[in-house]
């Protein structure tokens, strides 16, 4: 905070300055504003999905059990809700948020590409192992930007589940897809909202 | 010992708290630097208008939910001014290692 009984100009010295200027960055940089919301969201919905679709398979309830894959289009109507509502109410915006928001944008424009080229080449069988490499990249990068542990760790397991799941050839890889995004998304969700609560609270 | 002379522009407590402010950031609004500074609506925004004017800071004013918002982000000039501030500073701070 400022001492306003100095106010004028060249009234303190530039060791005042210095720190001053020290004092105003560190204010800026520590303000956290990622309250996990949107990791919640999708992490919850991709684990009922994937645990869903499991159960119609095995219990053979519905001719076809990947309908309950259209219930993301609503989650992506609604998030662009969500995020227009978002930026006007921040009353900052930073470099890292920005960089963040692009980091998922590619992930989202990769994840339709893939799923495009996919359906063409009817390369099906590469389609878990490719998700959740995907699921890593962007959960990685956003622990590394926000300097946020537990997101670099979710990132890691989708990366390693990645890798068992090519050998995992049953129905039981929708289970692998529920247990990555618990580790990627809900779980630092959770610890998001955690941390956003203690510093704004 | 050669001291650099200071940017008067910048050489004001509240100024100077703003640009910090706004070097860290993307953009801010007014609110939120009103909340950092501690500083009083009309002077801080009459500071805001000096830094305008100086062409260190761009000024954006718009309606949000029928609320008025001032919207601040740091210039290029305005960066390579602080800049040079932080510079002059350091020569008053470690006299002849500039």
């Amino acid at each position: 905070m400022i001492n306003k009984t100095s106010m004028q100009p060249d009234n303190f010295s530039p060791k005042d300055s210095l720190q001053l200027i020290d004092s105003m960055i560190n204010q800026a940089k520590n303000r956290f504003s990622e309250n996990g919301f949107l990791y919640l969201l999708w992490g919850w919905l991709i684990l009922i999905c994937s645990v869903g679709h499991f159960i119609f398979i095995k219990l053979d309830l519905f001719r076809h059990p990947e309908i309950i894959w259209a219930s993301t289009w609503l989650a992506v109507i609604f998030q662009v809700f969500y995020l227009l509502r978002k930026r006007k109410k921040d009353t900052v915006r930073t470099y890292s948020e920005n960089i963040v928001g692009y980091v998922w944008m590619v992930f989202g424009v990769s994840m339709g590409m893939i799923s495009f080229i996919l359906s063409k080449t009817n390369s099906w069988e590469a389609m878990y192992p490719l998700l959740l490499m995907m699921y890593g990249m962007p959960t990685f990068l956003s622990g590394v930007i926000m300097r946020f542990l537990p997101l670099r760790v979710g990132g890691i397991i989708c990366w390693c589940l990645s890798l068992v799941s090519v050998v995992v050839t049953s129905i039981y890889i929708l289970l692998l897809l529920g247990a990555a995004v618990i580790a990627a998304w809900i779980v630092p969700g959770y610890l998001l909202r955690k941390k956003y609560n203690q510093q704004n609270g | 010992m050669e001291f650099k002379e200071l940017d008067p522009i910048l050489h004001s407590q509240l100024r100077l708290a703003v640009v910090s402010l706004l070097i860290s950031v993307r953009e801010a609004e007014f609110t939120f630097l009103k909340e950092k500074t501690n500083a009083t609506a009309g002077n801080l925004s009459v500071q805001i208008n000096k830094l305008k004017d100086a062409g260190y800071i761009e000024v954006t004013k718009q309606f949000s939910n029928n609320y008025p918002q001032t919207i601040c982000k740091i210039t290029k000039n305005g960066i390579e001014a602080f800049e040079a501030y932080v510079n002059a500073l350091q020569s008053y701070m470690n006299p002849g290692t500039n």
